[in-house]
């Protein structure tokens, strides 16, 4: 009687071991899919920064844009149509890649280069206040502007793929599912960071970018012209935290002014990961996706943005030189 | 070569240069000396670009400097080795050199002048992946050089290069100038507060006092000067 | 301020008199509460400004204040019924106590770090109050005790209330302008740094206008509800919150206590126009003109309109005569100096270093330093560029803290003391590179060092005539710095560090960037200080006239000391001529 008892005791609990390990399984693989999304969107502003020294509040919102152009390339620009709506989707969100990178351009060329680069050079403490302050500026324009041409109704960049899903096990009784849609996300995300890695580490351009940031007037005395580094930079952040909104948008629904839900995940990684250090922006995005996939085991989803900023205070605080930054020294 | 005149510059409400006239002939080697805060870097900053002035003229080869932007300069062939070395800390010492050859002389000549600075600068071959903010500060003076060079200049401009290092070091790149403008019949414009050395291997100079021209002369008649004697010499 | 002679606080009356005038004889509601909220927004601009205008530190995140403000007056009402005459003030001291919260860890941190940080807190709140449940928060309905419970059927009563928090938070302003606690975060904005040196604890003015801001943004905040009686965390904590702050203040002009209420007096009601006129079909409107207000003020007036026009006013008008005076008096400032006969040395020593050392990531800039100065002497620091100099100056005055040694001065252990204790123990300094306040005139300039003595402005001003007196600028004292000589900034900086009525003044490069005509000049007030009792270390590069001005010479090389002695032995020997004057310096002499 007793030992039957246990034994049934013995095989609940082990139930709920394997529920909860079950659990943590499934948000550990959450947290490395969306972790890799916001890998990239903090490589966009880490990028950005790293280059320019300038922090872009307005890149949420940039987000934001890439969301919507790559949900009009899918239902308005024929992109659905021809690709159909599985894999369509996935085009669209790589086409809003360029078009934000346009946009970046322009506005950097037209309002940010006024108040950055070398016409600031000697400017020192009251140019970086003037930055802020411009993309803040912008912030609000492309959010309440997004309001206007955008409405308020929730947009979503759906593929069947979102709603289906790999099984991954069981191992010992356990399995794991994956996303489609997710996945995929995952995958393109992890293939942008890694040609982006090579472009910087490689390429002319990405010599020179990095020179640029290092020291922009010896860069200047080089020859490399310094304000078209900083806006291609302007350029290449701002389009790939485009593509990283238009993964988001497969999965979570959006509206214009959902750049300000974001804008602390970016900072979080961005600081996380060591400000300045490109590489460093996107392990310090996936940790953030992991923080908060793992927060849902133990948080109300209300708080999990909460959790972050705490994360994202306490970080700034205790260690802001990050944690993945390459330290060079100062000379 | 290079003519300088009338020329005015400064910070803020600040004048640092007030008519400042110089004149550098191609193959010479002319130094100008002063003391802190006479307005040399000043001069070095309003040549590549990154100071403004508010009047005067830089021609530079027949072609109006101050109408050309900073990063267009160096393309003409003029190169800044800035004060302080400026190399790029996250940099490899070879991509340090890649990115002295942005200018299109630079990138033409590559090979030969790479291996060039190896024979130069020799340790910049043995370290040539090392980042460049892991160097040691005499090294990284040799790379400012090495990737000044690397620009195939015509004109090379040297701010302070004993800045900061023990004499042992700043002597060895002294000599190390001196025979790299033997070799390639470079004209150099140098900067200097070590003023004997400047003026020895100089030949011509400008004494720069409170952003003005205070003397100039050859290398014989500026150290004969009593002012020079005694102001810099020491005697 | 020139462009108001009269009493400051006459212009801030008399707007408040014309607002009234104009508000009173406004009957339609919705333009009451518009000239209400004129008023709100004006007053939480003013609250920005107080901190961000004044130091330069750019708070992104004031709608924390205004919120927990907001917060106090609704759920003190619903909860606990307490009367919004009390609430207003309670959250007040909510928002001041949260400015010193914030204000604590914050100040830590620089730039980038502390924008990042001041973004998060309100937004971090925003999702607390959500998850609380305080989605949107009326206030109850008190028709029985209408005055009681701040709920007037009359708009007019809004309005006149708003006037009087402006007016006073106006004041406020003006008067914490002129008080050493706005010359302190003057200070601050210039250069924290050189203000740490002069004296002013740079990390408890910053707490004290935090808290002050925070607790003038959350009693406006507290208003507000009233004002609108309904309170959601969107509305109160949203970064369109934070961003009307700043935007009324930068548009207004930053700095002033004008900026904000010319801000709020153009935006408010051009926002509110448009967003009642087009905010059914384009709802984001009042956004978008926040927005491109800001962006166009960044763009072409980036310290506001008030010092546009006030900029354009001046070059307007005729120079005045006394510049030009002025001009001819500046001659004579050293010319009876060379004749000074100082007293010697009295061989009591006043600072002791004792094997300072400080090393940056493995490079040692100063390395077992030890020496004496003796009151009553001028010691010069020399060495090559690199050497370590003005980092020991930064050892000195604490700036850095040594990685070891101690560093005695009159006999007490100073090692490691913040920078402002360093300046009220005794110790001033000049820079190598000089930050005046351009716009402020030589005596204003000064005063700042002078507050660290001072009891009372009144002494603070008479220290600071002293120090001009004693540097020979005293026919110039009214002059805007903007117009001084790279001659008279430096005495000016002079003047400065001698406002702290140091014991010993650490002079850093004092002659760089002077002829030598005029740092003959400069020699002989630095002289004549030495004369007057005053023990002076001066690093400087040109050995002619640091031989005939030093007593004793400290050679510094690698950070270590080479040679430390009197000058016709020190420039003998030959390790200093080989580190730093030069082997051609024997080499000529031999001659």
């Amino acid at each position: 009687m007793g030992r039957r008892r246990d034994a049934r005791l013995g095989l609940k609990q082990g139930n709920a071991v394997t529920a909860l390990v079950e659990g943590i399984f499934q948000a550990l693989v959450a947290g490395l899919l969306i972790g890799a999304i916001y890998g990239i969107m903090c490589v966009g502003l880490g990028l950005i920064f790293g280059v320019m020294r300038v922090i872009n509040f307005a890149q949420g919102d940039f987000m934001m844009l890439g969301m919507y152009a790559a949900f009009y390339c899918f239902t308005a620009f024929g992109v659905g149509a021809v690709f159909g709506t599985t894999w369509g989707p996935f085009v669209s969100i790589l086409a809003a890649g360029p078009i934000l990178a346009l946009v970046g351009y322009v506005v950097h060329r037209l309002l940010i280069s006024r108040v950055s680069g070398t016409r600031t050079a000697s400017l020192e403490g009251e140019g970086h206040h003037a930055q802020l302050v411009l993309t803040l500026g912008i912030a609000l324009v492309l959010q309440n502007g997004g309001l206007m041409a955008f409405g308020s109704v929730l947009a979503s960049i759906r593929t069947p793929l979102s709603s289906s899903a790999w099984e991954l096990g069981p191992f010992l009784d356990m399995s794991v599912f994956v996303n489609k849609a997710r996945g995929i996300d995952a995958l393109m995300a992890v293939a942008i960071m890694a040609g982006l890695a090579l472009l910087i580490s490689r390429s002319r351009l990405g010599k020179q970018l990095r020179a640029a940031a290092d020291n922009s007037v010896a860069a200047t005395y080089m020859g490399i012209d310094v304000d078209r580094a900083h806006r291609i930079a302007f350029a290449l952040g701002t389009g790939i935290t485009a593509i990283a909104g238009g993964l988001l948008a497969t999965n979570y629904p959006f509206h214009p002014f959902v750049g300000v839900d974001y804008v602390i995940v970016m900072y979080a990684g961005v600081v996380l990961g060591g400000m300045g250090s490109i590489v460093g922006a996107f392990w310090g995005g996936m940790t953030i996706g992991l923080v908060q996939q793992m927060s849902t085991l133990i948080l109300p989803t209300q708080l999990q943005n909460a959790a972050i900023f705490v994360v994202f205070l306490l970080i700034v605080f205790f260690r802001p030189q990050g944690f993945f930054g390459r330290n060079v020294e100062r000379t | 070569m290079l003519t300088i005149d009338a020329l005015s510059a400064g910070y803020s409400a600040v004048p640092v240069l007030k008519g400042v006239s110089i004149r550098v002939q191609a193959g010479q080697f002319v130094a100008i000396v002063g003391p802190n805060g006479a307005g040399k870097t000043t001069l070095f900053k309003s040549i590549s670009g990154i100071v403004t002035p508010s009047a005067g003229s830089i021609t530079f080869e027949g072609a109006d400097l101050l109408a050309l932007p900073p990063s267009r300069r160096p393309h003409l062939g003029i190169a800044h080795v800035p004060e302080g070395r400026q190399v790029f800390p996250s940099l490899s010492v070879m991509e340090n050199l890649e990115m002295g050859a942005v200018t299109e002389a630079g990138r033409r000549d590559w090979r030969a002048n790479i291996e060039r600075i190896f024979e130069w600068l020799p340790v910049l071959a043995e370290r040539r992946d090392q980042l460049a903010g892991t160097l040691s500060g005499g090294q990284q003076q040799m790379l400012a050089i090495g990737r000044g060079l690397a620009s195939s200049p015509k004109l090379l401009m040297l701010d302070e290069p004993s800045m900061g290092l023990s004499p042992a070091i700043a002597d060895f790149i002294f000599e190390r100038l001196i025979d790299i403008r033997k070799q390639s019949g470079l004209t150099i414009l140098l900067v200097e507060q070590r003023v004997a050395e400047a003026l020895e291997s100089a030949d011509h100079g400008y004494v720069l006092e409170a952003g003005r021209v205070v003397l100039e002369g050859n290398n014989q008649s500026l150290r004969a000067d009593d002012r020079v004697r005694q102001a810099y010499l020491g005697m | 301020m020139k462009l108001f002679t009269l009493k400051p606080s006459v212009p801030v009356l008399l707007f408040a008199a014309v607002f009234a005038a104009v508000s009173l004889s406004i009957t339609n509601s919705y333009y009451q509460l518009m000239m209400t909220l004129v008023l709100v927004w004006a007053v939480f601009g003013l609250s920005w400004n107080l901190l961000s205008g004044y130091t330069g530190l750019i708070s992104f995140g004031h709608a924390a204040f205004f919120g927990i403000g907001a917060y106090t007056t609704v759920l003190g009402q619903i909860y606990f019924d307490i009367t919004p005459w009390l609430l207003i003030p309670m959250g007040a001291l909510f928002g001041g106590l949260a400015g010193l919260l914030v204000g604590f860890p914050t100040f830590r941190l620089q730039g980038h770090y502390f924008a990042l940080a001041m973004l998060a807190y309100p937004l971090a709140i925003l999702y607390v109050f959500e998850w609380l449940g305080f989605q949107e928060v009326s206030l109850p309905i008190k028709r029985e005790s209408p005055i009681a419970y701040m709920q007037f059927a009359d708009g007019r009563v809004y309005t006149l209330l708003a006037l009087v928090l402006l007016v006073g938070t106006a004041l406020l302003t003006q008067y914490i302008e002129r008080s050493r606690f706005g010359r302190a975060l003057l200070a601050i904005k210039q250069n924290a740094a050189a203000a740490e040196a002069a004296g002013i604890n740079t990390f408890a003015w910053k707490l004290r206008a935090i808290t002050l801001s925070g607790a003038i943004a959350s009693g406006i905040g507290a208003f507000y509800a009233i004002v609108l009686l309904v309170v959601t965390p969107q509305s109160v904590f949203g970064m369109l919150v934070s961003a009307q702050a700043l935007t009324v203040a930068m548009f207004g002009g930053i700095g002033t206590v004008w900026g904000p209420i010319i801000g709020a007096v153009i935006l408010i009601p051009l926002a509110e126009v448009l967003q009642a006129g087009l905010g059914s079909r384009l709802p984001g409107i009042q956004g978008v003109i926040f927005g491109l207000a800001i962006i166009a003020v960044v763009l072409i007036a980036p310290e506001g309109l008030f010092w546009k026009i006030r900029d354009v006013v001046r070059k307007r008008r005729p120079h005045a005569p006394v510049v030009v005076e002025a001009a001819e008096t500046a001659g004579p400032v050293g010319a009876a100096a060379p004749a000074f006969e100082r007293t010697p040395a009295t061989g009591e020593v006043i600072l002791e270093v004792r094997g300072l050392s400080r090393s940056f990531s493995g490079l040692n800039a100063v390395q077992e330093v030890s020496f004496q100065l003796q009151r009553n002497a001028i010691l010069g620091i020399i060495g090559p560029n690199g050497a370590g100099k003005t980092t020991l100056f930064n050892l000195l005055n604490g700036f850095l803290r040594p990685d070891a040694g101690t560093v005695w001065l009159d006999g007490r252990d100073m090692t490691g003391r913040k920078p402002h204790e360093l300046c009220e123990a005794g110790i001033g300094r000049t820079f190598q590179v000089m930050r005046p306040f351009l716009r402020m005139s030589v005596a204003d300039n000064v005063i700042v060092g002078a507050f660290v003595r001072a009891k009372t402005d009144q002494e603070a001003r008479q220290h600071a005539a002293a120090a001009i007196e004693r540097v020979g600028l005293a026919a110039i004292a009214d002059r805007l710095a903007a117009e001084l000589t790279t001659k008279e900034l430096r005495l000016m900086e002079l003047a400065r560090a001698l406002a702290s009525q140091p014991k010993v003044l650490l002079l850093d490069e004092t002659l760089a960037g002077l002829g030598s005509q005029e740092a003959e000049e400069v020699v002989g007030v630095i002289r004549r200080l030495a004369a007057e009792g005053v023990t002076i270390a001066i690093i400087e590069h040109t050995m002619q006239t640091m031989v005939k001005l030093v007593d004793r010479f400290l050679v510094l090389d690698h950070g270590a000391v080479l040679v430390e002695g009197l000058p016709e032995s020190v420039t003998r020997d030959p390790r200093v001529i080989e580190a730093y004057l030069g082997k051609k310096w024997a080499g000529h002499a031999d001659h």
